[in-house]
């Protein structure tokens, strides 16, 4: 079916936005970053689904892109939350 | 594998390995497109320069086969998670006993213990909640789920992932 | 309609239905811990089905191996970002949610 993935895109943002709002609502502030899982993942696969569609290749690097950040901007975090928790340890934490 | 013998041989050899990793990662990348050869060049010399400044041989070595054995494993784990909760989320009666469970760690500090955090998180039951001091602090969704012995065998992948040893606990 | 046409849409269509289960994962799990494995695992599955039902649609061997490294990142990415959110919340006193004790989620003062 050539309407498979233009369809299943636009299910997807669908999906996405559902999702992000109830996120948004959630009661804490950890539930509202949960966000950036929605567009690591959802957002992935959404620009893979048009690049698809539109027979624009170059969708496939966006998507790439973005996957990358994604990872980098958890390494880094990761990073910094590392640093922290020797700092804390130092100065005789738990 | 063998070690290498002098710092020198050393650099060298990781420059040999990892020169046509990027390479062929470049031509992914790339597409196949042979025209713009002079900067894939380039950037694969760059990759390669800043991964043995930024990643230099340790006693924790990767063997490629053992790389692509784990990357396997993590997939398939990743697989077999999301089915499971996906299950859990669509049962009409949704009925969830979740719980904390602090696991010690058997694994050296360090690369092996971020590796076996991200694992965990995909496995069926649990996500890692924080590393502190030897103990690894996980959220379980369900707690039937989850067995000690599935949570055990992957810190014994990343120890063989890395060829690391395991302390008794 | 091939048999490699019908099997990319199937795996396609699958791959929508984990996205709606982890869309639903969000909606019914009563605590943001709860809500982090409906999104961690579901989704990436999803993503996973997706990137399978279009690679077998893909033109080149290059493009199949793109997709592949776009779901790993992606697997890592979403290992790590959750982890950080878990470790995150419990820092910041957010309770787990329990079935025994039934409490709203709450910040410690």
């Amino acid at each position: 079916m050539p309407e498979l993935p233009i369809a299943l895109a636009l299910f997807l943002l669908a999906n996405l936005l559902v999702a992000l709002r109830w996120v948004m609502r959630g009661p804490t502030q950890a539930d509202r970053m949960l966000a950036a899982l929605l567009f690591g993942t959802t957002g992935v696969a959404v620009l893979l689904l048009l690049a698809e569609a539109g027979g624009v290749a170059e969708l496939l690097d966006v998507a790439l892109v973005f996957a990358l950040l994604a990872a980098i901007a958890g390494a880094a975090f990761a990073e910094r939350a590392w640093r922290e928790d020797r700092r804390e340890r130092a100065r005789g934490g738990d | 594998m063998t070690i290498a013998r002098s710092p020198s041989l050393r650099s060298s050899r990781l420059w040999l390995m990892r020169a046509p990793l990027f390479a062929a990662l470049w031509w992914v990348l790339a597409e196949g497109e042979t025209r713009a050869w002079g900067v894939g060049a380039a950037t694969v010399l760059a990759a390669t320069a800043a991964s043995v400044w930024l990643w230099p041989p340790s006693r924790a070595h990767l063997s490629p086969v053992g790389l692509l054995a784990f990357l396997a494993f993590f997939a398939l784990q990743s697989l077999r998670g999301g089915f499971t909760v996906a299950l859990l989320a669509l049962r009409p009666r949704l009925r969830l006993r979740p719980g904390l469970r602090v696991l010690p760690l058997r694994l050296p500090p360090g690369a092996g213990r971020v590796l076996l955090a991200d694992t965990l998180s995909l496995l069926p039951g649990t996500v890692s909640a924080g590393l502190c001091d030897d103990e690894l602090h996980l959220h379980v969704l369900d707690q039937a789920l989850v067995d000690d012995a599935d949570l055990r065998a992957a810190e014994d992948r990343v120890a063989r992932l890395f060829g690391l040893e395991l302390a008794h606990a | 309609m091939a048999a490699i046409d019908w099997l990319s849409d199937a795996l396609l269509l699958a791959g929508g239905a984990f996205f709606l289960a982890g869309t639903v994962g969000v909606v019914r799990f009563p605590d943001v811990y709860c809500r982090l494995h409906a999104l961690a695992k579901v989704d990436n599955l999803g993503l996973g089905l997706v990137v399978l039902g279009l690679a077998l649609r893909a033109d080149s061997v290059t493009a199949v191996v793109k997709l592949s490294l776009i779901w790993l990142l992606a697997l890592f990415a979403s290992a790590t970002v959750s982890y950080l959110i878990a470790r995150r919340a419990l820092r910041r006193g957010i309770t787990p949610w329990s079935a025994e004790r039934p409490a709203p989620p709450e910040r410690a003062p």
